[in-house]
């Protein structure tokens, strides 16, 4: 991460930093006064970036519980002229859903943006959809950059549109240029954080009858874009002399065709897309009118190629289409500029250089290199807590309907993960049809109050009975250690104003208390609440490191070691390992690395044989 | 240069791949080259396995480096090395340390280990690489410091043929990048490095 000193510098200068840093930036240069999101890979950095330098710049920013609040936040902003930002993650996107179908309808004033971060290939998401098909569904114009530069270029034109044309942007970005680190040239901006205003007019109110006048406004308002965008400067146009073939594209798509048509070493009339919703017609029919061929290069869904194929023939042209159509790129996972380079040479021709050998020795060799799958960290109270609940109820003894987090990587009992807060959702379903097995659902303090309240009140409401496993662990741990409310609600006492009758809490580095608070609760008729309260460990422990205070470790003492597996083979904490070496009765041992162990004490209380203990 | 330098770090979460793709960085844009670079965020926890691309030169356009063709690996754990030396084009350049921490698939097979410690040399030869392996925990040890393990092998890669920066442009981004108290001990990890590399060739 670039330092906040970089980042907020109120000068011209090449900076080295992320293109979410970019984003933030951009943000910063354009004057964002508020700023509201909920964390979500890839967007995270780019909230976290003006988080931090909210405070230095004396502009307003926050986490917010979810991204729907997020957005209603920046929303009320911007209705009061006041320049407003959002960012999340594509699935984030949805939870937002309910507010931007309708904030359409009814434009902005000042300038509001909204960020997604797609998430093609998965890195780390629940699924791969295309927020480009909002721009049709939702009437939202989407700007999409084709590199970390242009990240921060486009936030700021973003804002700029908005205003112009009263309407919410969305700046698409997808985890390649999310993630890119490049040298970004920063410039200099102009702070003119001032009241907002709130004019009274019925434009703000969504009541049928002005819904039913705005729509056409809105359709009216989307067609002024579309002709004022070859003016705009986001459509360039890379003619050469053969009109045989030419590429339409956007985004980091463009970026691989660019490279790929290197690799090739071929010159082909490129046509790159700054905005995809609306799209520039005019561009595309000029640019498509004397070619033979037209090819598309995008990741994930055929969004250009359906919605300009169909333009297409509405203007009587018929070039031959190649893209998802013809199977040249694939409807899943990312690209690279080999893809893309395989794709163009099978319709235009040229020659990529040879990696049969390199295939080769992949293949005779994969046996030998070792699986190495997110875990959860050293001492993760997670992993306690999971540990204990696997000994009270066996895997296929139970139902256990876990959530989006950290615990997401429990390796031993979880069997449902869908979308933030269906762990609640589902138990209630689960609790009507499932009869002979103990329902658990399990969530974490930031995925509670994100969506899981809603679904509790259910639970209560319906008597539903299951038993809410809610790992507090006092932060949003998985995309950065972000806060959320738990650091001033309490969790039980929510619970206890929603009507939940059984509330219990325990600490999951106390092994026998764990398993034996879990079991109590199964005494229970539903919903039980119970709280697992522990700060994440790896936070705990990069604190402890940095005050420079001394972690009381745990070692392992070979003699007494019997190598049964139990701390490294079950519990799988990554600070345990086999040793390369014997002891005297010829047998290897389980070995606890000191500069990672936290002393959580958990492996001692579970060794059979009483062979680990603390470090004197 | 003219041509865009392509190259591929890799190891396990926690052995400092940022710190050295950040001094390269630096180093590059003090010269007035470009970066661009792409890495993973989210799932990479500590013990995971990381790879950055870094690619510098003065015009460039993807991120990413596609199997078959970075001109240099940089390998911070050799089963990681093994597991990423397809991005190398042929007759591309691996630096890579001798280091191999424990992953979890080992847990349970115990002679896994033995094993790909014994076929490691073999293995990363099925390569058409110039392999240069170095005993990166033994040199940061003789520097001062566990930790400097990554920039003894950024002193190796100072030494690579073709390579777009120097060694004093890399030790004056390393003064940028790591804190002035471990400065010492960095600096003499990394000329450890530049010898290791010099008395193999």
């Amino acid at each position: 991460m670039a330092k906040l000193s970089e980042l907020i510098a109120n000068e011209d200068k090449r900076v080295l930093c992320l293109g979410n840093e970019a984003i933030a930036r951009g943000a910063i240069e354009a004057g964002v006064q508020v700023f509201a999101a909920y964390p979500g890979t890839p967007s995270s950095e780019i909230s976290m970036a003006l988080n931090a330098a909210a405070p230095e710049l004396g502009f307003y920013a926050e986490w917010s519980t979810n991204e729907k609040v997020a957005m209603e936040v920046a929303f009320a902003a911007s209705i009061s002229g006041i320049r407003a930002m959002t960012a999340c993650k594509h699935v984030g996107l949805n939870v937002a859903a309910d507010v931007f179908y309708s904030f359409m309808y009814m434009g902005c004033k000042g300038g509001f943006v909204t960020i997604v971060g797609d998430d093609p290939h998965c890195f780390s998401s629940q699924n791969e959809q295309d927020s480009r098909w909002l721009g049709i569904s939702a009437n939202f114009p989407i700007i999409e950059p084709s590199n970390p530069h242009e990240a921060k270029e486009f936030t700021k034109l973003a804002f700029e549109i908005s205003e112009q044309f009263e309407i919410p942007m969305l700046l698409r970005s997808t985890t390649r240029i999310s993630h890119a680190r490049a040298d970004i040239q920063f410039n200099k901006y102009e702070t003119n954080f001032r009241e907002g205003e709130f004019e009274k007019t019925t434009q703000f109110k969504c009541l049928p009858a002005i819904a039913r006048a705005n729509h056409p406004k809105l359709l009216e308002k989307i067609e002024t874009i579309k002709q004022w965008i070859p003016e705009s400067g986001l459509t360039v146009v890379e003619e050469c002399s053969d009109n045989k073939f030419g590429i339409i594209t956007s985004g980091i798509s463009y970026a691989y065709v660019k490279d790929a048509l290197k690799e090739l070493n071929l010159e082909v009339s490129i046509l790159k897309l700054g905005m995809v919703s609306p799209l520039d017609e005019a561009s595309i029919i000029k640019f498509s009118k004397d070619k033979d061929n037209i090819i598309f290069i995008e990741e994930v869904d055929p969004y250009l190629e359906d919605r300009i194929s169909a333009l297409l023939i509405q203007n009587n042209l018929n070039p031959k289409i190649h893209g998802k159509c013809s199977g040249i790129t694939k409807r899943y996972h990312e690209l690279n500029s080999r893809i893309v380079a395989e794709a163009l040479s099978k319709t235009i021709g040229g020659k990529i250089s040879s990696v049969t050998e390199i295939e080769k020795a992949v293949e005779e060799t994969k046996e030998f290199i070792p699986f190495r799958p997110p875990l959860f960290c050293a001492g993760c109270q997670h992993r306690a807590a999971f540990y204990e609940l696997s000994k009270v109820v066996r895997k296929n003894n139970g139902i256990f309907s876990s959530d989006i987090g950290c615990y997401s990587l429990d390796p031993w009992v979880t069997d449902t993960i869908v979308c933030m807060g269906a762990s609640i959702g589902m138990a209630n379903g689960f609790a009507r049809v499932i009869k002979d097995k103990p329902i658990f659902a399990i969530i974490g303090d930031s995925t509670f109050f994100h969506t899981g309240l809603p679904a509790l009140a259910n639970a209560v409401y319906h008597k539903a009975n299951f038993n809410v496993l809610i790992l507090d662990n006092r932060m949003t741990a998985m995309t950065g250690f972000q806060p959320n409310p738990t650091e001033s609600i309490p969790i039980e006492e929510v619970v206890k104003g929603m009507g939940v009758e059984y509330i219990v809490e325990f600490d999951p580095y106390d092994f026998e208390n764990g398993k034996k608070t879990i079991e109590e609760a199964l005494k229970h008729e539903g919903p039980t609440v119970i709280i697992m309260r522990k700060i994440c460990a790896n936070e705990w422990w990069r604190t402890q490191r940095r005050k420079g205070e001394k972690i009381e470790v745990y070692s392992i003492d070979p003699e007494i070691c019997i190598a049964c597996g139990t701390c490294i083979v079950q519990y799988q904490c990554p600070a345990i390992s086999w040793s390369l070496d014997t002891n005297t009765k010829g047998k290897r041992y389980s070995v606890i690395d000191p500069s990672m162990c936290t002393g959580c004490s958990v492996c001692s209380q579970i060794c059979p044989v009483k062979a680990i203990s603390k470090v004197e | 240069m003219n041509e865009e330098y392509k190259m591929v770090l890799v190891g396990v979460g926690g052995q400092g791949i940022l710190t050295i793709s950040d001094v390269i960085a630096i180093a590059a844009q003090e010269k007035g080259l470009h970066v661009l670079g792409s890495e993973v965020h989210g799932m990479a926890q500590k013990g995971g396995s990381v790879i950055t691309n870094l690619k510098i030169g003065k015009r460039l356009y993807s991120p990413t480096i596609p199997i078959g063709s970075c001109k240099a690996l940089v390998g911070l754990e050799e089963n990681e090395t093994l597991r990423y030396i397809k991005f190398l084009e042929p007759g591309g350049i691996v630096i890579t340390s001798k280091t191999m921490l424990y992953p979890v698939g080992w847990k349970k097979d115990k002679s896994a280990a033995d094993i790909a410690h014994q076929k490691i040399e073999e293995n990363l030869a099925q390569f058409k690489a110039n392999i240069i392996r170095i005993d990166a925990e033994k040199l940061a040890l003789e520097a001062g410091l566990a930790l400097t393990q990554n920039i003894v092998l950024l002193g190796a890669l100072s030494q690579i043929e073709g390579f777009p920066l120097s060694d004093e442009e890399l030790k004056d981004a390393l003064k940028v990048r790591v804190p002035s108290k471990y400065l010492d001990q960095n600096l003499r990890a990394f000329e450890l490095g530049i010898e290791a590399v010099k008395n193999k060739t």
